[in-house]
């Protein structure tokens, strides 16, 4: 009983402090609108994001911002950091953010995040709860979180996503883009090298079973805890079993490792990362000396390479260039990018921002923009996908060649051929 | 045949992990467990000399080791020393240096994957049909040469001999004249030397990256556990214990058993014998 | 310097009220009613207040309830570390246990949140005391380490055998019906365990939990199975830490993987560091300072972690006996210097 005294004046100023700073929501001179972002930022997924989402912002607002009713409002972002792809941040820590954008910042859409799959799926029924519009651009893959829009379409009726989705990019695009390898070079032998998350393994297990489906050679694959940073092993399996594609799907950092030790142990088979983070960045030559050539990888949208998708594309990148200094890095860029002009899109057509009438005018998105035609699912809020600029939203692989990041697929915006490393074709010659 | 010699080469990088944290504790049974960020620092360092500011590649190394021992040096003489003895506030003052320190260099720019060293010889060898690159028989080769001369360091010259005392016996040592906040300081600096040149011998097969640090720290703290706290011939066996128990879970169980290993070995251990498979047993003390 | 120190110490006395209030004399006047009364009025007063104050900001409202939560888990860290003699790294895995086990109880069963949270403090509580049943022997930073491992390894179990919803987590938990329910109900819980605790250390059973923590021997000596005494004391501290757990995923209607991350072993230690161990309210107010200036200092990004551990260390280094043991010192006594 004796210690239990003298809390007192602790106490009393704490709970000064805390009111003192509490209601400190800032007060504009004009009325902007909010476009709250809960990004990883330390992170190529969150800042990726952030700097698409800044970049269209500006170019929003040089032009005197977005027409709602009868008068023009500037854009404002304001970026939280969610630390949700840190490792040992309990993903509560991201919900948090989410709820300081929603409460405090007054946040009226959520654009970006959350990025981790668990904290943007643990992140929708608050942002549910709120009734805002909410567009997932970045990071999450995971095709559960368009099924639970599915599910409960008038619960989560706010909730968008405009970039890629795990399930069309193994049917609609890594798959079709194998079996061209395939076809091209004779190739039919697939080894699966993918990251511990549910999005990876699931495409991993999808692609081992379609390949097979077709006739294709698959070893079993091999599961990589996070943040792995030995593949020996694993290589040296694919390499004894000769396996001549090497799929990989990780989106950690360390992939570069994987690819170091590729290249140092001329494993025959070629490395195609359906995601792969570090291959994306354009660092990535320099940070490899050279080694990661001939890896392809996947941006999930174009725009996040350079190439000639739509008249937007190249136009996007060049804006980027100029604003950052050099090319858009991971894959959550252009679909960033895009999902604040689809916002400043529906809220000229809503007129309003009444959540309502928002919802109705974004489902009702029909816009041509960097990364072709955008148009959401009318169930479950996913951007649509397509092979056809024209069509939809579409994907891109590019492949690595000569220090630069040279678009392969899909066809219709290609910009170069897939090539062999020169120690597979030598053994082909053989 | 591959699973021996990339288990060789996993047992080394781990011993090399795990050398510093234990020298520290050996000697002055300091828990650091700000080991990982001295770790990613010296690689941090290293890379910015190299790459932003041109210095060559073996000068580079050797201003950043330096740098190290001075930061693990002064972490002792201006913190650590405040709380000499209490393990429990050790371990949280020195994860939190750890912590300040990395989240510091993530602020300070240490994101993404472009940065690397680059290895000391690329290429590959072909050993009897398993092809290894060269740099990671130079790791076995370089890990084996360090483990050697801090053999040789510590049984032949008097510094040495006087951190073993102090090791064995810290009253006796006392008497001798030997300084023991001074051979503390000495033994955070060297500790920081073979987390920096560990990292040195290790980074250029990945990148530098934050997380590197908690990694680090994990495998450092379960190889020391296993092979018994303090102990330096049982950090290099449970080092290839380790490595190889790693290896063969990759090999027949797939690889994200691989950390699953590492902490089962650590509580294992730990409720079975707490000294360590190879330390000096002392029942009383860590057991009711 | 020296020669000052040789020439006078520091002295400290007991305050004359402090003394009379000691006994039943303290019911003699108002005066020292007050005195004894009024900390623990302000605490209790302070906690049941501040949603209200808060009302104009949602946000903060939310904060508290978080901080609610990390109480519960230093509460639980300071009682096991400083009346047990166990010092648990661990509190994350308490968290996970807790939560998981709730959201598996509500989502498979269908149980209301009234049913799932005390079912998942009793079942989280058992479950986590037979987990570390084994290392109960170990002492000191044998203890410490190896309970720092349980969470890792529970959280790679589940990712590597994909159970349990995986990386993705188990979603759909119900919340509560209204946010201040979920306040209260945790507000109030924090003040009933704090007080409940500080009442049950000063019975006999928290004289033989100290004397385990002293002098474990002794206690083997007096005819009284140790291990036994460890394992009751787990099992409050655990359970303590899965109520927090099961709240969490109520309250964010999800159970993850990352319930089991470090922050939930960290930041607990950090508060009773901060606010003062072995007084088991030192804690609380830890949670009330740490985890509102780490939400203000959420605008420096990533430095914020940096700037958090410097503090923590600052505190470790140079004010190890925390901001209550301090507290109560000036409140209960008064020095002075004298000539030697």
């Amino acid at each position: 009983m004796r210690k239990m005294t003298a809390r007192w004046p602790l106490i009393l100023a704490l709970m000064v402090g805390v009111c003192l700073t509490a209601p400190s929501a800032p007060a504009w001179a004009a009325d902007p609108i909010v476009l709250g972002c809960p990004l990883s930022t330390a992170f190529l997924y969150g800042w990726d994001a952030e700097r698409g989402i800044r970049l269209a912002a500006e170019e929003i607002n040089a032009q005197g911002g977005v027409k709602v009713g009868n008068e023009k409002r500037p854009l404002a972002v304001e970026v939280i950091d969610t630390r949700d792809l840190e490792p040992g941040v309990p993903v509560s820590e991201a919900l948090l953010g989410v709820e300081k954008l929603l409460l405090e910042k007054k946040a009226d859409f959520i654009v970006g995040g959350p990025v981790r799959s668990e904290a943007a799926l643990a992140a929708m029924p608050i942002i549910a709860k709120a009734q805002k519009i909410s567009i997932l651009t970045s990071g999450s893959l995971t095709p559960k979180y368009s099924e639970m829009v599915g599910q409960q379409p008038d619960k989560f009726k706010y909730l968008f996503r405009i970039s890629g989705e795990s399930k069309w990019m193994v049917t609609g695009e890594i798959i079709p883009c194998l079996e061209e390898i395939g076809k091209k070079y004779n190739l039919d032998r697939l080894a699966i090298m993918v990251q511990d998350v549910a999005h990876a393994r699931a495409g991993g297990a999808i692609i081992a079973k379609v390949m097979a489906g077709k006739g294709w050679k698959v070893l079993d694959p091999e599961v990589y805890p996070t943040g792995a940073t030995d593949f020996s092993m694993g290589l040296v399996k694919a390499k004894n079993e000769k396996a001549q594609v090497l799929l990989i799907w990780m989106d950690m950092p360390e992939t570069s490792i994987l690819l170091k030790q590729w290249n140092d142990m001329k494993v025959p088979a070629l490395p195609f990362g359906s995601i792969i983070a570090a291959a994306e960045q354009p660092g990535f030559w320099a940070a490899t000396e050279g080694k990661g050539e001939f890896c392809l990888a996947n941006v999930v949208n174009a725009g996040n390479a350079p190439s000639q998708a739509t008249p937007w594309t190249m136009k996007f990148v060049d804006a980027y260039q100029k604003k950052y200094g050099l090319e858009p890095e991971g894959y959550g860029t252009s679909s960033s990018y895009m999902a604040v002009y689809v916002i400043k899109d529906a809220i000229e057509r809503a007129g309003s921002l009444d959540p309502e009438k928002l919802v109705a005018a974004m489902k009702a998105t029909d816009l041509m923009g960097v990364y072709g035609r955008i148009k959401f699912d009318p169930q479950t809020n996913q951007v649509i996908p397509s092979l056809d600029p024209n069509e939809g939203a579409v994907g891109t692989i590019f492949q690595w060649q000569a220090g630069k990041r040279v678009v392969v697929f899909p066809p219709k915006i290609a910009t170069g051929q897939i090539l062999l490393p020169p120690w597979m074709t030598a053994g082909e010659k053989k | 045949m591959e699973i021996l010699i990339y288990g060789i080469v996993n047992s080394v990088s781990l011993a090399l992990m795990a050398l510093g944290f234990t020298l520290v504790y050996g000697v002055s049974r300091l828990p650091n467990f700000a080991h990982g960020s001295l770790y990613v620092t010296t690689g941090f360092i290293t890379w910015l000399l190299l790459q932003r500011l041109g210095v060559p590649y073996l000068i580079a190394m050797l201003i950043s080791l330096v740098f190290i021992a001075a930061v693990g040096a002064a972490m002792y003489n201006f913190i650590l020393v405040r709380i000499r003895g209490m393990s429990i506030s050790e371990i949280i003052a020195s994860y939190a240096i750890g912590l300040a320190i990395l989240e510091g260099l993530r602020w300070g720019g240490l994101k993404g994957t472009t940065h690397t060293l680059p290895v000391f010889a690329s290429g590959s060898v072909d050993i009897l049909g398993v092809v290894v690159d060269s740099h990671r028989l130079l790791v076995i080769l370089l890990g084996a040469i360090l483990v050697g001369l801090l053999w040789v360091f510590v049984n032949r010259t008097r510094l040495g001999l006087a951190l073993k005392g102090m090791a064995q016996d810290e009253r006796a040592a006392l008497t001798l004249g030997i300084d023991s906040d001074r051979m503390a300081v000495m033994s955070m600096a060297l500790g920081a030397i073979m987390a920096g040149l560990a990292a040195l011998v290790l980074l250029p097969l990945g990148n530098i990256v934050v997380e590197a640090g908690y990694h680090v720290l994990i495998m450092a703290v379960a190889v020391c556990i296993v092979g018994g706290l303090g102990s330096w011939t049982g950090a290099i066996l449970a080092a290839f214990l380790i490595g190889f128990a790693q290896i063969f879970t990759v090999a027949w169980l797939g690889p994200h058993f691989q950390v699953v290993v590492a902490l089962l070995a650590i509580i294992l251990t730990l409720i079975s014998r707490p000294s360590g498979l190879f330390g000096r047993q002392k029942e009383l003390e860590e057991r009711v | 310097m020296e020669a000052v120190m040789a020439t006078r110490r520091k002295e400290r006395l007991d305050r004359g009220i402090k003394v009379r209030t000691d006994g039943i004399y303290a019911v003699s006047s108002w005066r020292e009613i007050a005195y004894l009364v009024l900390p623990r009025l302000l605490l209790i007063g302070g906690l049941l207040l501040m949603p209200l104050l808060l009302s104009q900001a949602p946000y903060w409202q939310r904060v508290v309830s978080i901080v609610c939560i990390y109480s519960l888990l230093a509460i639980s860290f300071d009682f096991l570390a400083h009346f047990v003699g166990l010092v648990s790294l661990g509190g994350a895995l308490y968290i996970g246990v807790g939560a998981y086990i709730a959201a598996l109880l509500n989502t498979h069963f269908g149980l209301p949140s009234w049913v799932t949270v005390p079912l998942s403090t009793i079942l989280g509580g058992g479950f986590c005391t037979l987990l570390l049943w084994p290392c109960l022997p170990l002492r000191g930073v044998y203890f410490a380490i190896v309970s720092l491992m349980f969470p890792l390894l529970a959280a790679r179990i589940i990712e590597a055998l994909d159970i349990f919803g995986g990386t993705d987590g188990i979603l759909g938990v119900d919340g509560f019906s209204s946010k201040w329910m979920e306040m209260y109900v945790l507000i109030a819980l924090v003040l009933l365990i704090l007080f409940g605790l500080r009442r049950l250390v000063n019975e006999d059973l928290g004289l033989v939990f100290r004397g385990v923590k002293d002098n474990d021997q002794a206690v083997k000596a007096s005819g009284i199975d140790v291990i036994t005494i460890k394992a009751l004391g787990v099992f409050i501290a655990s359970a303590i830490g899965c109520l927090g757990g099961a709240m969490l995923s109520h309250l964010y209607m999800w159970a993850g993987l990352s319930q089991f991350a470090l922050d939930f072993s960290i930041i607990p230690i950090a508060a009773t560091v901060v606010g003062g161990g072995g007084t088991l309210a030192g804690p609380v107010i830890g949670c009330l300072i740490l985890v509102p200036i780490s939400e203000l200092l959420r605008d420096f990004g990533t430095l914020r972690i940096a700037v958090y551990a410097l503090i923590l260390c600052g505190f470790i280094v140079f004010k190890s006996e925390g901001l209550m043991v301090y507290g109560s010192r000036k409140y209960q006594q008064f020095e002075r210097w004298v000539q030697i």
